[in-house]
């Protein structure tokens, strides 16, 4: 608090204060209002007296000590207030971390108390108070507190919280309460303590201490006035009574101040003193504005109860009462007492957030650290060639490398490089392994045999696809596994979990980062590995260990392009050496890298579908049509019950290859059939081989059409897939 | 932080009986992963024999040996979980946002952290 008297700025003039003074109590000495009206409580638990300040809005400006030259500005009357870039440069906000046996918000006497007791009881013990400086916004998980501190923040872990933070006085609901003038009878005291001029004052309720004003008595209707109170509407033996008056003082009884508390949850976290007190709840409004932050309406709560949310947490989230600035500290008495009187019953109270303590984006984010992308061993490699490198599956990738049509003719007419070293990669051994793999996957694994590979969809336990790859069998009670590159780190937990829930002895390696993986495709990739020391390829769907380049490679034939592709896996510490071993060789057989852009439309041509991007999360085989993925023979394995009781029934859903000439549309473009949404298109490209579009797209309606509208032009549905369809190329 | 050190390693997945039956060279050093994982620094353990088990060549890890002051200064500001008391100890969780292991010993310490990672510790780290 300033000890001096000075000026500061409110929406652009110099305003006086006088030594002490809070922004707001500067404001309604000078006969002004910080936020254009509302009862002002000056003790932090409403939003009636927020504004900008230096910048930052929703301030509390009963809480911020007035001094010269500080900058406010009152939020608009209507909408929100302004935008305002953020600096270039701001200061980063810093964290500071702590650990304590007990941390007790509030310093009053039950807090204090509290404090005394544990440290009596050789606990540590930390009281936090906001007249001290140290504003608890918010209470996480740990128990952790989030306090905001004269130089940053404090990040408190606490193995206790005693909330000790007292009670707020209620505010009226009526009509009229949004005027100027309304005082509850703690700010009355506080301001007339500091010499500002209440005027002819009025109380409704028990007048405060020392105060003069004149008591009324009765029931409070209405307050009259045109944007400052003038007069206020009792009524008593069924008459009303009109008192006119300067200020309203309203001393309507209490409720907790329990916004910290209604963060904590489950946490060990205990409340005490007026905190705890369960205050009798105030009569239920009948007219007026219930929730001042959010500008909601006892008609709006009605109109919510009829159309049928007829519980508290249902009437705050369809008319947003209780999301505002005080997260309900003024509303949420009356909104327990209006559903109370409708219900019966008195509902608990909702649950409360950090916004009800404006903490700043930087506030929030500080120390924060932002997610960890993975980079390949070929990330440099990738700069150095031009690539466009994104974020996929929680690595960066190269999206192109200039020109994503040469990158695809590479691959079709000649061969090229894909660093597919994001791919899930997994060891699977022991004496149960075959058991463990027949009981996760639908496919037979026990006819895989040792040297080949097999394509295998994932399914959970409702059938449903979440996942695909391939199986490696490498040895009787040994495979190699792949997965996708953002189902690599569930496909781990899911194994791991089943592994455990099955009992079953299997052993699980993950080598997803440990092993590099270069696929070498197009149509001269075995000539290509063929100079670099791979004398005899494996054929189509097998695998084997072979020295490529001098780089111990585990070398999987396989295709996801549609032309003969191969798999390099190798130790990420020799990957930038086999790359370059590999574009130095095929430089004359036209070879290229190719990135994801061009990758995504080679495979789109063979129909492959990418999990994630074509599926959705109750995407089955049947509706991917790959019931061939499925061998419902086998006697058991993940999701088999569920398709075997879904088999019979109708099914409305397909994904489905569609063609269409010209340009391909967007993905997610709306599929018509006789002017009604079918359907929508998860993939597309404009291929250059096919000389049309080809996509693939979700059919959500039957009779499945054979002819659909998409952007406006006719497609036709297509069976996959649109290129070699008989998958000549890929087992060349 | 400086660029990290390559980690040549070996990776042993076994049943943790097996791998509590291992020994290895004096210099190597061996961090158990979990009960089913082992990583052996600097040495190969005594061979497991025909005991069903995984290993592997390791080379996915890159580790930053640290002094305890750099230990204390570099890596503790960032990291939100408790430390173990005992040395030698092996942590692991995220350090800096980033996942990574961080083994404690008497008058050194190692940050490991996956390769793919390295860059992401390495730049916020001070």
């Amino acid at each position: 608090m300033s000890t001096e008297a000075g000026r500061f700025v409110i929406d652009g003039q110099r305003l006086p204060y006088e030594p002490g003074d809070t922004v707001a109590m500067a404001l309604i000495r000078s006969a002004q209002h910080p936020r254009r009206g509302g009862t002002l409580c000056l003790a932090g638990d409403c939003g009636n007296c927020v504004a900008e300040v230096e910048g930052i809005a929703y301030v509390r400006t009963c809480q911020t000590p007035a001094r010269d030259d500080l900058v406010v500005d009152r939020h608009p009357g209507e909408g929100p207030p302004p935008w305002h870039e953020p600096a270039a440069t701001r200061p980063a906000v810093e964290v500071r971390r702590d650990e304590v046996d007990l941390a007790v918000i509030g310093s009053g006497r039950s807090g204090t108390a509290a404090a005394a007791e544990a440290r009596r009881a050789g606990r540590q013990v930390t009281v936090l108070d906001a007249g001290s400086g140290e504003e608890v916004v918010a209470v996480y998980a740990g128990p952790t507190l989030i306090v905001r501190i004269s130089d940053g923040m404090l990040h408190l872990r606490a193995k206790e919280v005693v909330v000790a933070s007292g009670a707020a006085e209620l505010h009226p609901v009526c009509p009229g309460s949004e005027l100027e003038g309304l005082l509850t009878a703690r700010a009355a005291q506080r301001l007339y303590a500091a010499g500002v001029d209440l005027g002819a004052a009025v109380a409704i309720g028990p007048p405060p201490e020392g105060v003069p004003c004149t008591a009324l008595s009765g029931e409070l209707v209405r307050f009259d006035g045109d944007g400052r109170v003038n007069a206020v509407v009792t009524r008593e033996a069924g008459e009303e009574r009109t008192t006119s008056c300067e200020t309203v003082i309203l001393n309507l009884g209490r409720s907790p101040r329990d916004v910290l508390s209604r963060m904590a949850g489950d946490l060990p976290v205990s409340v005490v003193g007026s905190a705890a007190e369960a205050f009798p709840l105030p009569p239920p409004p009948t007219a007026g504005i219930v929730c001042p932050c959010a500008g909601i309406g006892v008609d709006d709560l009605e109109a919510v109860w009829q159309r049928g949310f007829n519980e508290l947490e249902l009437v705050k989230r369809a008319s947003l009462v209780g999301t505002g600035t005080c997260q309900g500290s003024v509303c949420l008495p009356h909104v327990r007492a209006w559903i109370a009187a409708r219900s019966g019953r008195v509902p608990e109270p909702f649950t409360a957030r950090p916004a009800s303590r404006q903490i700043t984006l930087g506030e929030a984010a500080a120390d924060v650290e932002l997610d960890a992308f993975r980079r390949t061993a070929l990330h440099d490699e990738h700069l150095a060639a031009g690539a466009r490198m994104d974020r996929f599956g929680g690595w960066w990738r190269p999206w192109t490398y200039g020109d994503h049509l040469a990158e695809y003719r590479a691959v079709r007419e000649a061969v090229s490089l894909g660093d597919v070293s994001t791919l899930g990669k997994f060891v699977v051994a022991g004496t149960d392994a075959v058991e463990f793999l027949q009981r996760l996957y639908p496919t037979d694994v026990s006819t895989i045999r040792t040297g080949r590979s097999r394509y295998a969809l994932l399914l959970n336990e409702r059938g449903h696809v979440i996942d695909d790859g391939m199986i490696c069998r490498e040895a009787d009670a040994r495979f190699v596994l792949t997965f996708t590159t953002g189902g690599a780190g569930n496909a781990e937990m899911w194994m791991r979990d089943w592994i455990e829930t099955w009992g079953l002895e299997v052993l699980l390696l993950d080598r997803t980062m440990s092993l590099a993986a270069i696929n070498v495709t197009g149509p001269r990739a075995g000539e290509l590995l063929g100079r670099l020391g791979l004398a005899d390829p494996p054929r189509f769907l097998q695998h084997v260990r072979a020295e490529i380049a001098g780089v111990d490679c585990h070398v999987m034939r396989l295709s996801f392009t549609g032309e003969a592709s191969f798999e390099l896996h190798h130790p990420v510490d020799r990957s930038a050496e086999l790359w370059r071993s590999l574009l130095a060789a095929g430089e004359d057989l036209g070879i290229r890298p190719h990135g994801l852009q061009a990758l995504f439309a080679l495979r789109l041509e063979k129909g492959h579908v990418i999990i994630g991007m074509d599926t959705e999360l109750d995407t089955t085989p049947r509706r991917l049509g790959m019931d061939w993925a499925v061998n419902m023979e086998k006697p058991d394995f993940l999701g088999r019950e569920a398709l075997l009781r879904t088999a019979s029934l109708p099914d409305h859903r397909r994904l489905v290859g569609l063609t269409m000439a010209g340009v391909a549309p967007t993905e997610g473009s709306p599929i018509r059939a006789t002017g009604d949404v079918v359907g929508h298109v998860t993939s597309g490209f404009s291929s250059p081989s096919l000389g049309q579009a080809v996509m693939l797209g979700w059919l959500k309606r039957t009779p499945f059409p054979d002819q659909v509208e998409i952007d406006g032009r006719p497609a036709t549905v297509t069976a996959p897939p649109f290129y070699d369809p008989e998958g000549l190329r890929a087992r060349a | 932080m400086r660029a990290p050190d390559p980690i040549a390693a070996l990776r042993v997945v076994a049943a943790p009986a097996l791998l509590d039956s291992l020994a290895w060279p004096d210099r190597a050093m061996a961090l158990r992963l979990a009960a089913d994982d082992l990583l052996v620094i600097g040495g190969n353990p005594a061979s497991v024999g025909n005991a069903i088990a995984i290993v592997e060549e390791e080379r996915g890890f890159v580790g930053w040996w640290l002094t305890p002051d750099e230990v204390r200064d570099r890596v503790l500001p960032h990291v939100e979980w408790p430390l173990p008391a005992s040395r030698p100890a092996l942590a692991q969780g995220l350090i800096a946002g980033v996942p990574a292991k961080l083994w404690l010993g008497d008058e050194r310490a190692l940050l490991l952290c996956a390769a793919a990672y390295a860059h992401e510790l390495a730049e916020r780290l001070p």
